[in-house]
């Protein structure tokens, strides 16, 4: 299975860190998600935000889609996702921006416990999944929309 | 003392915030940090506290199990802790993990033990100190326990199953919906793995979270008498087994039973509902 390269990228950085180093590269990942939110006055093709019952705060996926057919994230969490979240949020965002939709859907989460270590997936840390399933989700709506965009105007 | 410890059983077992920022170097006092949130210790934590993971340093994944005596001294050398030091734990999720935590110690015989009131949430809304430096303490001497007492404190399958046959007490930590059967996961939580809903045939329902605060601190000795001793039909010499889903909820329940209430007799069931509710022909409750 081939990621996104930036994605990928990401993957081989950190599955080659020992533990300790690892830990701190998902710290300064988490410190960053700050920056993952949407811009003042920046527009999307499609917001999606919601407190789902399986999390334990709000999340917002913005999404929009460029003239390249090439997507671009942000981001809000709320203040009580667990900061494994958090960082994930920053992976992702960085891994996935300028990916094409059918990219996205593609992508397999296997890759997590290659970045986050089998040490740190576990029982109630499964939320670290989540928020890949949410832009998922996003491009999936985007996409369904297109199709139907599509088909009224046929 | 804080003038709402002193009406609990045991005041010594919780520290306040106030007392703590001003004893972080006392000598003989270890704070250990234990969370949900595995990375949460990594963005900041109280100045000189250690980090205990409930699952890395105190379960046994192999046996499903807690650790022996040989790893729990480990544990304690390389954190600085010596059987006579205090240990003042704190936690996120209003002190679930650091009652947990505690609840191990107990099981090895540790006996200077406390819980920081209101934990980690108290501690940063109240902008008290934060850190990222991590402690290097000397390793300490800690003999390795006799045995992990699993009499005490501690409840079994088997045992719960003979405390269900004799209509002891019971208490069901988890939320409502978990209680009843309608749901099969907790509250903001995915599915772990739980087969089916409800609740052990007996057992009353009080959610861990009616003995705590907004702010996480625990309620007052008045208000846990009103919802335990009054509401729910605890009494002192009751023989009560208290459960949730993996334990760490329960462990907040024993605690408030145990300490801030004296119950004589309580136990924590840590195998709880992912053990019992899957377990082939274990009876159940539904209720809705």
């Amino acid at each position: 299975m081939s990621y996104p390269p930036a994605l990928q990228d990401i993957i081989e950085l950190f599955e080659h860190l020992p533990e300790q180093e690892r830990r701190e590269n998902l710290i300064v990942m988490s410190d960053g998600a700050k920056r993952q939110e949407p811009k003042e006055g920046e527009t999307f093709d499609l917001e999606d935000v919601r407190k789902d019952e399986e999390c334990t705060d709000t999340v917002g996926v913005y999404l929009k889609v460029d003239e390249e057919n090439k997507v671009h994230f942000a981001i809000t969490l709320g203040p009580l996702v667990q900061t494994l979240t958090k960082a994930m949020t920053s992976i992702l965002c960085r891994g996935l921006n300028g990916a094409r939709p059918e990219e996205i859907m593609a992508v397999p989460a296997d890759f997590v416990p290659r970045i986050v270590g089998a040490e740190l997936v576990r029982l109630r840390s499964q939320t670290v999944y989540y928020v890949l399933g949410r832009m998922k989700t996003a491009v999936k709506m985007y996409l369904d929309r297109k199709r139907a965009a599509a088909a009224a105007a046929a | 003392m804080n003038s709402k410890f002193s009406a609990y059983a045991h005041p010594d077992a919780l520290v306040d915030t106030d007392w703590l920022a001003a004893n972080l170097d006392t000598p003989g006092l270890r704070i250990v940090e234990s969370n949900e949130d595995l990375l949460l210790y990594d963005t900041g934590h109280i100045p000189g506290a250690v980090h205990i993971d409930w699952r890395r340093d105190l379960n046994d994944e192999i046996t499903r199990d807690y650790v022996g005596p040989d790893a729990f001294a480990q544990v304690c050398r390389k954190n600085g802790i010596t059987p006579d030091t205090t240990v003042v734990f704190y936690g996120d999720k209003s002190n679930w993990w650091a009652c947990y935590a505690l609840w191990v110690f107990q099981l090895f015989g540790h006996q200077n033990v406390k819980i920081l009131d209101g934990g980690r949430a108290k501690w940063t809304a109240e902008e008290k100190p934060l850190t990222r430096e991590v402690p290097n303490y000397p390793a300490a001497d800690y003999p390795t326990p006799l045995e992990r007492d699993d009499t005490t404190n501690r409840a079994f399958y088997h045992q719960t199953w003979q405390h269900m046959l004799a209509k002891k007490p019971m208490v069901d930590v988890r939320s409502p919906k978990e209680f009843s059967g309608e749901t099969t996961h907790m509250p903001e939580y995915p599915q772990e793995g739980v087969l089916r809903g409800g609740h052990i045939p007996g057992a009353k329902s009080c959610p861990w979270a009616t003995a705590a605060n907004p702010d996480g601190t625990f309620k007052s000795a008045e208000e846990l008498d009103q919802i335990y001793t009054q509401n729910l039909g605890l009494k002192k010499d009751d023989d009560i087994v208290a459960y949730c889903r993996i334990g760490e909820r329960s462990s907040h329940t024993w605690f408030v039973l145990k300490y801030l209430l004296g119950y004589d007799k309580v136990r924590n069931y840590d195998g709880s509902w992912t053990e019992w509710g899957n377990m082939v022909r274990s009876p159940i409750e539904r209720s809705f």
